[in-house]
């Protein structure tokens, strides 16, 4: 109650010379927006790696028991999926054909990896609008759907499908026939993504057995909760296979792609270098204020107020900083995510927990510069001011 | 001696047009026209005599250490200040005035010697002993020192929210007696003004506010009329004069200003660190 009959010193003196206001809040927010746009970009990327998992179209997965991400394609018997189906809950099952192949680009002649998807039409793995829209698209025995999100490297593959022509070239040396497209997005593992029908998949791996898959979709009845399935999948099939949630999947990809590339320490210096950037302007603003009005805060101290007092005026100057600054930082990083989804077709979205926790930060770095500048306040003896 | 009404303090072109006391637009409401206790309790002007001094030093020796080498600046000082009295200080630069009126404004712990101040004992005091004597003590500094984010009307508040006992109030009576007592020193349209549009006696008449408002029990002042003009210097001392008579307080004041001296009730020369007694 005292606390507010107080004349809110922090406060005004923060206020009063708004320009410089101003500039102190471009300045945090600018580190703040650096901060976003390296955490968007990094977890865009590592995202990114999990939108054709996103695709299953079941709750349950079954892998290999040595499976540790999509890049890497792993057999193990159709058979222990064919055995799913005499679990309690489990409605259909269907296998996904994973495989890395060397696509000819038409014009160029270069060799580039695309991920080929092979998957049964009439129950496909994969939830693929456009495929479900024309099944038909998937007839000839030599024809693949192209992914419109593929790297530019693949040729202009999208625009001579789109206008309705088709698209020849050939895969792991075998012809290949682009009879239409869809909308997925490739991940680290390649620059293309295409799919195809479980049939056509074996004319291109034609050493493979035709009893192995590399993946298997579990379909359950509704209501029935994946965590008892799995459960009962894992004890009844033994270790030679995993059964896996998709989430568990998903986090499966992103933590090799965390392990297996350097951007989290790429995008870790960014945050940090956002950080100390902000921190240096808090304490550059914070300081200049304390050597500037030395004479006030001894004053304040020889008026009886103690230590405590005026480091909290410092203190809450950083914090009324750190406050007023992530609102437009947040609006700013706002639009820039939306700028980097749409240029780079990453998946940069701001989630409310990287927004709190970039304010803990924010709220951290600044409390922690405050500190710093009060060293002079903490040594002053109000004596000197004589 | 008996309390006297005080005519309200204007200076030439700085304040309306002067009008009997208490009958003004700007006149203080009358409880704050008067320097009185309502809180402090103890001593008030009606027996100032039978108090006990607000100040005893004796004994007192202070060193500073330049460079490893010890320097005495205070030697042997023996002093007794009783409500109601004021004391000036004089003495050349480098006698060690200031560094007497810092201790005994408890900004600075004794040495040696003692050293009671409004009946704490400040030989070794630690911070917080010191900070809670610095609440009880007025301070009038030679510069200003005011708060620039903050107007005249603040800047005199923040010299009544350090002590409990205003704060406890609120804001609204707070404000009422810094507008009293910007008044008092013949600032009453300016108690709007942030200290940049203020002229140099203006900002000190202000500084003179913050330190009076509270009514402390003891003053200290270092060169007060220093930045004011002949006239409002006088008005200063006689305000000061008026805390002393009703209120009982006791004021120590450095000056050089010769115009002032008579206000004095006893003047002390420092030389070499040494107290040297005038009058």
């Amino acid at each position: 109650m005292n606390a507010l009959r107080r004349t809110p010193l922090a406060w005004r003196q923060v206020i009063h010379r708004p320009m410089r206001l101003v500039a102190a809040l471009a300045g945090v927010s600018f580190a703040n927006v650096l901060v976003f746009f390296q955490m968007g970009l990094s977890g865009g990327l590592y995202d990114s790696q999990k939108r054709p998992l996103q695709r299953i179209n079941g709750e349950l997965v079954m892998v290999s028991r040595r499976y540790l991400y999509l890049g890497e394609q792993l057999n193990f018997p159709r058979a222990r999926l064919s055995q799913a189906l005499g679990v309690q809950g489990v409605k259909a099952v269907t296998p996904l054909y994973l495989g890395l192949a060397e696509w000819i680009n038409r014009d160029t002649r270069q060799q580039k990896q695309a991920m080929i998807f092979g998957l049964t039409p009439e129950n496909p793995a994969l939830r693929i609008p456009e495929l479900e829209a024309n099944p038909l698209l998937l007839q000839r025995s030599d024809a693949v759907l192209f992914d419109s999100r593929s790297k530019k490297v693949a040729g202009p593959v999208a625009t001579i499908v789109g206008s309705g022509e088709i698209y020849q070239t050939e895969l792991r040396g075998t012809r290949a026939v682009v009879t239409g497209l869809f909308t997925m997005g490739v991940t680290f593992a390649a620059d293309i993504n295409l799919l195809t029908s479980a049939t056509n998949f074996k004319n291109y791996f034609p050493d493979q057995s035709a009893d192995d898959i590399q993946m298997g979709v579990i379909q359950l009845e509704p209501g029935v909760d994946p965590r008892r399935v799995q459960a009962t999948l894992q004890s009844f099939l033994g270790s030679s296979v995993k059964v896996l949630t998709i989430p568990e999947l998903e986090k499966a990809e992103v933590n090799y792609w965390q392990r297996n590339t350097s951007f989290g320490i790429i995008f870790g210096l960014g945050v940090l270098v956002g950080l100390v950037v902000g921190g240096i302007i808090v304490y550059q603003i914070l300081y200049s204020d304390v050597t500037d009005h030395l004479a006030e805060y001894a004053t304040l101290k020889a008026m009886g107020y103690d230590d405590g007092f005026v480091v909290a005026i410092i203190l809450q100057e950083s914090l009324i900083l750190a406050v007023l600054a992530f609102g437009p930082s947040l609006l700013l990083s706002l639009g820039l995510y939306g700028f980097l989804a749409r240029s780079t077709s990453l998946m940069v979205v701001m989630t409310a927990q990287r927004a709190v926790l970039v304010f803990v930060f924010t709220l951290v770095m600044c409390s922690l510069s405050g500190w710093l500048a009060t060293a002079k306040l903490r040594r002053l003896d109000p004596a000197e001011i004589f | 001696m008996a309390p006297e009404p005080l005519p309200p303090l204007e200076t030439a072109g700085s304040g309306p047009a002067p009008e009997p006391a208490g009958t003004g637009p700007q006149a203080p409401p009358p409880d704050a026209a008067r320097f009185s206790h309502e809180n402090a309790g103890g001593v008030t002007a009606a027996s100032p005599d039978a108090a006990e001094p607000l100040v005893t030093v004796s004994g007192l020796d202070h060193w500073f250490f330049e460079g490893g080498m010890p320097k005495q600046v205070l030697r042997e000082v023996n002093l007794c200040l009783h409500p109601g009295e004021i004391l000036i200080l004089t003495g050349p630069s480098g006698s060690g005035k200031t560094t007497l009126l810092t201790m005994l404004g408890g900004l600075r712990a004794a040495q040696c010697g003692s050293l009671r101040i409004l009946g704490s004992e400040l030989l070794h005091a630690d911070p917080p002993t010191l900070t809670r004597l610095r609440r009880q003590v007025g301070f009038i500094f030679q510069a200003h020192n005011l708060m620039p984010y903050l107007n005249a009307l603040e800047n005199v508040r923040i010299g009544l929210e350090v002590r409990s006992d205003w704060l406890v109030r609120g804001r609204p009576a707070m404000d009422a007696c810094a507008a009293a007592m910007l008044g008092r020193v013949g600032l009453a349209d300016r108690i709007s003004y942030y200290p940049e549009k203020l002229s140099g006696g203006q900002k000190q008449r202000v500084a003179i506010a913050r330190a009076l408002a509270p009514v402390p029990r003891l003053l200290l002042a270092d060169e007060p009329t220093a930045a004011l003009d002949r006239e409002s210097g006088r008005d200063v001392v006689e305000l000061f004069r008026a805390l002393a008579n009703e209120s009982g307080a006791g004021i120590v004041m450095v000056t050089h200003d010769n115009k002032i001296l008579d206000i004095a009730d006893r003047i002390i020369n420092l030389d070499g660190g040494r107290l040297v007694e005038k009058s």
